[in-house]
């Protein structure tokens, strides 16, 4: 019998009087010791069935028909203390912030005992007994020491270990896991996926795993749903899915995910993005027609219903025996060659960081970057690769001036930055910019995109006139693919896609030499990120640039980078052509980053 | 959305608030038009009458008058015009000092930050009132001693609250973002930072109101405040404190005038805050 029933649920959400519905007629079943994956990009609504479960929807949202089936009783219809007697015990959560989940003014050990004995076991020793077990089946070592400990001396990823311990302390006969990887660093997200495969198998548990990673979920999950604007658009084995997917969102997105193993290619790019909750109401149709390359009129007047394409493997579109038809056209982005001068050289650069210093004891000092050694050619794209915490973020801070190093050189186009009559930025300004990370922060919510983009020309003793600000913000946002009439918008008003690409384009107001990319995809749906790597390959082309591109997202790195730096506790590790550092890594940390990035089915 | 000053006037907090304080400002600066009689002129004829709604009022006085035969309601009026001047040019001041200090402390952290944090945290061990009371000693009386002792006292306040908002906003990347555009630290402290923190600063202004207010009644009580010559509220109660018996409405009124444009400053400040205030304005929908 099913742990799980879940028929026609349906979830709506009142918005300013109107009602719009989040989760269209959403039907699974989840047998024991399975894995369901829920896979969408954001907004799809995924987070929305967990939520549902736990009856924790935001203010507004509510289930309005279906129900869900747990071991025979529905959770929708269910008394308030019943479930909450159910939460915990018999369907338990992995959250996607592991920090935040976690008490911090309490040890590991404090929590666990309480959250034990919540479940009924008596006896601290007992309790301390069994806390022990579940933390060394986790794979986290010294567990004794554990106990003792709070969380803030934990890494993120031991933080997800004992969430996990924790979630299947009580033998739970559901566990759903919300992202439980999107806050982690890369090289631990194939560790915490074998931990919940593992932990799983041993309770026999059943697991929803939500994520917007279809590789991902495809190597965990035995049975997938693809959600689209709310609506189940293919579900089907996992395998299935991901190699042969019907519907042809699934294949667009497999085709705008960069790869890590086959031959170089040109991401797909889907236009516009995902409807939001209020366009979708006056949406009639398939609601992925207007980004549909196989869309024909019929798609946008009825809804499509649900096909089976094979045994299990059922698609919510008209169209499916078309979808593999969808190719990407060009070709690969080309990498220049070797480049004849550069433009940047990096001689022995490093940070020092003192710390502990006080008026009694000797100042410490800690190596944030050591010995960083590089050159950049031009036009040449560089990625610099590595773990949080690997000094990626402190040599960009470096390099374009908001850190000072401690030593070595900076040579750009042969002057060295570091010297004190270079040390003045404007001068520099012109030449190396940066792309932040987050472009919710890096954006003055109170001024208008117009005057973000052009903010360079006011600046120092510059006082460029409106109209040619004006001008000048009109021909950026052509450049990175906006309307002319975002320049009157707030940066509030933009989805983050949009955003980075006017962080894009306030770094190209002044054509620079060089770019600084730091993470600008990470945390970007995937066919967003497609969107913008295009964007950055195209404007190579056109205006002509070289970039250092720091990410973690190797096949990312792979798809756009000629040359590579591999960072490890503030070195540089390794350093060459992309194929041949990727294709025989040498130094054993590279060999983990390689080997944590999911081979491609 | 409307602009953060727009949407703080539909807010009826706001706007009673907004009333309350026009009312008191309209009598400060019409002090002259508005008041009925001189408010230093003595009737010892008619000495310690009650206000028009008790018995035995003189219809002449409408609030009665005082131990010398001072107009009551004129010398309220007078006093709101001596109120409302340090009330503000305190505020001003000591806005001005403190959020220099704070943008400085903040923006640049550091060495800066080191010393204007102790120095605010050394100055903000003395008492306040006591504070005060000591440089009014020193400094003699008069209107703009007044003013400048509330102002040395008082721009810890700002300092100390706008540090931390400065800190936060400097954290964001815009910030570093306008410095690699080539923004000096003047420019960006200008036009990317004081937009941001401008509204807590309206808010930390709007309470500081209040409190000059009350500093400023305080020492007028003690008679360390404004000159002999100059009506202030605080006065007003000082006199009135012998008469309590024979005309307690003497001692009352003022009081009541000094509850009144405090809590319609407090009010206007969590008003505003309330308004200006993203998280809460984000948390209310």
């Amino acid at each position: 019998m099913s742990v799980l029933q879940a028929r026609d649920l349906t979830i709506s959400a009142r918005l300013g009087g109107t009602v719009v519905t989040v989760i269209r007629s959403l039907s699974f079943d989840l047998e024991p010791g399975k894995i369901i994956g829920l896979v969408g990009e954001s907004g799809a609504g995924k987070t929305m069935i967990g939520r549902a479960i736990a009856q924790v929807l935001p203010p507004g949202f509510a289930i309005t028909a279906g129900s869900l089936l747990f071991g025979g009783d529905d959770l929708v219809t269910m008394a308030p203390d019943r479930r909450r007697a159910l939460l915990g015990r018999a369907i338990a959560f992995i959250p996607q912030a592991p920090m935040t989940a976690l008490n911090p003014v309490k040890t590991i050990g404090a929590q666990f005992d309480e959250h034990l004995s919540r479940l009924g076991q008596r006896g601290r020793q007992q309790r301390r007994e069994r806390a022990l077990a579940m933390l060394a089946a986790s794979g986290l070592p010294r567990p004794e020491g554990l106990l003792a400990q709070y969380p803030h001396q934990l890494s993120g990823g031991m933080c997800q270990r004992v969430l996990i311990a924790s979630a299947f302390a009580s033998n739970p006969r559901l566990v759903i896991a919300d992202e439980p990887t999107t806050a982690l660093d890369a090289t631990t997200h194939r560790q915490i996926l074998r931990l919940i495969a593992a932990m799983q198998r041993e309770h026999a548990t059943a697991v929803i795993f939500i994520t917007h990673d279809l590789r991902l979920a495809a190597d965990l999950c035995d049975d997938i749903i693809v959600l689209y604007a709310g609506r189940p658009v293919e579900s089907g084995p996992a395998r299935a899915v991901l190699s042969a997917p019907a519907h042809p969102y699934a294949r667009c997105l497999q085709l705008a995910n960069p790869s890590m193993s086959a031959q170089r290619r040109a991401l797909y790019v889907m236009p516009d993005q995902m409807p939001s909750l209020r366009q979708m109401q006056t949406m009639s149709g398939c609601s992925f027609a207007p980004r549909c390359p196989l869309a024909v009129e019929e798609c946008r007047r009825n809804e499509p219903p649900a096909v089976s394409v094979a045994a299990g493997h059922v698609v919510a579109c008209s169209r499916a025996a078309a979808t593999p038809s969808i190719d990407v056209r060009e070709s690969a982005p080309s990498m220049p060659d070797e480049a004849a001068r550069n433009v940047l050289q990096v001689v022995n650069l490093a940070k020092r960081y003192g710390v502990g210093r006080g008026l009694f004891n000797e100042a410490t000092t800690v190596a944030a970057v050591k010995d960083a050694t590089f050159d950049i050619g031009e036009n040449e794209f560089v990625a610099l690769v590595g773990e949080s915490g690997s000094g990626k973020s402190t040599v960009a801070k470096m390099l374009v001036g908001l850190e000072r190093p401690s030593s070595g050189k900076i040579l750009f186009n042969g002057d060295d930055l570091t010297e004190p009559a270079l040390r003045n930025r404007s001068r520099v300004a012109a030449s190396v910019q940066m792309i932040f990370q987050d472009p919710r922060s890096a954006l003055n919510p109170r001024r208008r995109i117009a005057s973000i983009v052009t903010q360079v020309m006011e600046a120092g003793h510059r006082h460029a006139r409106w109209d040619e600000r004006q001008k000048r913000s009109q021909q950026l946002l052509g450049e990175v693919g906006l309307a002319a009439d975002f320049a009157a918008r707030l940066p509030d008003h933009l989805s983050g896609g949009q955003r980075q690409r006017i962080n894009i384009a306030r770094a190209l107001c002044i054509p620079p030499r060089l770019l600084i990319a730091d993470e600008i995809v990470s945390g970007l749906d995937v066919s967003i990120q497609a969107q913008l790597l295009n964007l950055l390959a195209r404007l190579r082309a056109e205006l002509g640039f070289a970039m250092l591109f720091i990410s973690h997202d190797l096949s990312v790195v792979r798809h756009l980078c000629s040359r590579v730096l591999v960072m490890y506790r503030g070195e540089i590790v390794e350093q060459g052509r992309t194929e041949t550092v990727f294709g025989d890594p040498h130094h054993p940390h590279t060999r983990a980053l390689v080997a944590a990035t999911s081979p491609q089915a | 959305m409307a602009g953060p000053l727009t949407r703080s006037l539909h807010s009826p907090r706001v706007l009673v608030a907004l009333g309350m304080v026009l009312c008191v400002a309209f009598c400060a600066a019409f002090a002259g038009l508005v008041a009925p009689h001189d408010p230093s002129e003595q009737n010892l004829l008619s000495i310690l009458t009650p206000p028009l709604w008790d018995a035995g009022a003189d219809p002449h006085f409408l609030l009665g008058t005082d131990s010398l035969g001072r107009d009551v309601l004129s010398r309220l009026i007078f006093g709101a015009r001596t109120a409302m001047i340090v009330a503000f040019a305190a505020s001003t001041g000591a806005m001005v000092i403190g959020s220099i200090l704070a943008h400085v402390s903040g923006y640049f952290g550091g060495v800066a930050d080191w010393i204007i944090g102790r120095l605010v945290d050394i100055w903000m061990s003395f008492p306040p009132v006591i504070l005060s009371l000591i440089l009014m000693v020193g400094l003699g009386v008069g209107l703009d001693r007044v003013i400048l002792a509330i102002v040395l006292v008082d721009w810890t306040r700002f300092c100390r609250v706008l540090r931390s908002e400065v800190m936060v906003v400097t954290r964001h990347d815009y910030v570093a973002a306008a410095r690699l555009l080539g923004f000096t630290h003047w420019q960006t402290i200008l036009r990317e930072i004081v937009p941001a923190t401008a509204p807590l600063l309206i808010t930390l202004f709007s309470l500081e109101m209040a409190i000059a207010i009350v500093v400023e009644a305080i020492l007028s009580f003690v008679g360390l405040g404004v000159g002999p010559d100059q009506v202030a509220w605080g006065q007003m109660i000082a006199d009135a404190r012998q008469n309590v018996y024979q005309s307690p409405w003497d001692l009352l009124l003022p009081i009541l005038a000094i509850v009144f444009t405090v809590a319609a400053f407090n009010l206007l400040g969590d008003g505003l805050r309330r308004a200006l205030d993203v998280r809460l304005a984000e948390a209310g929908h």
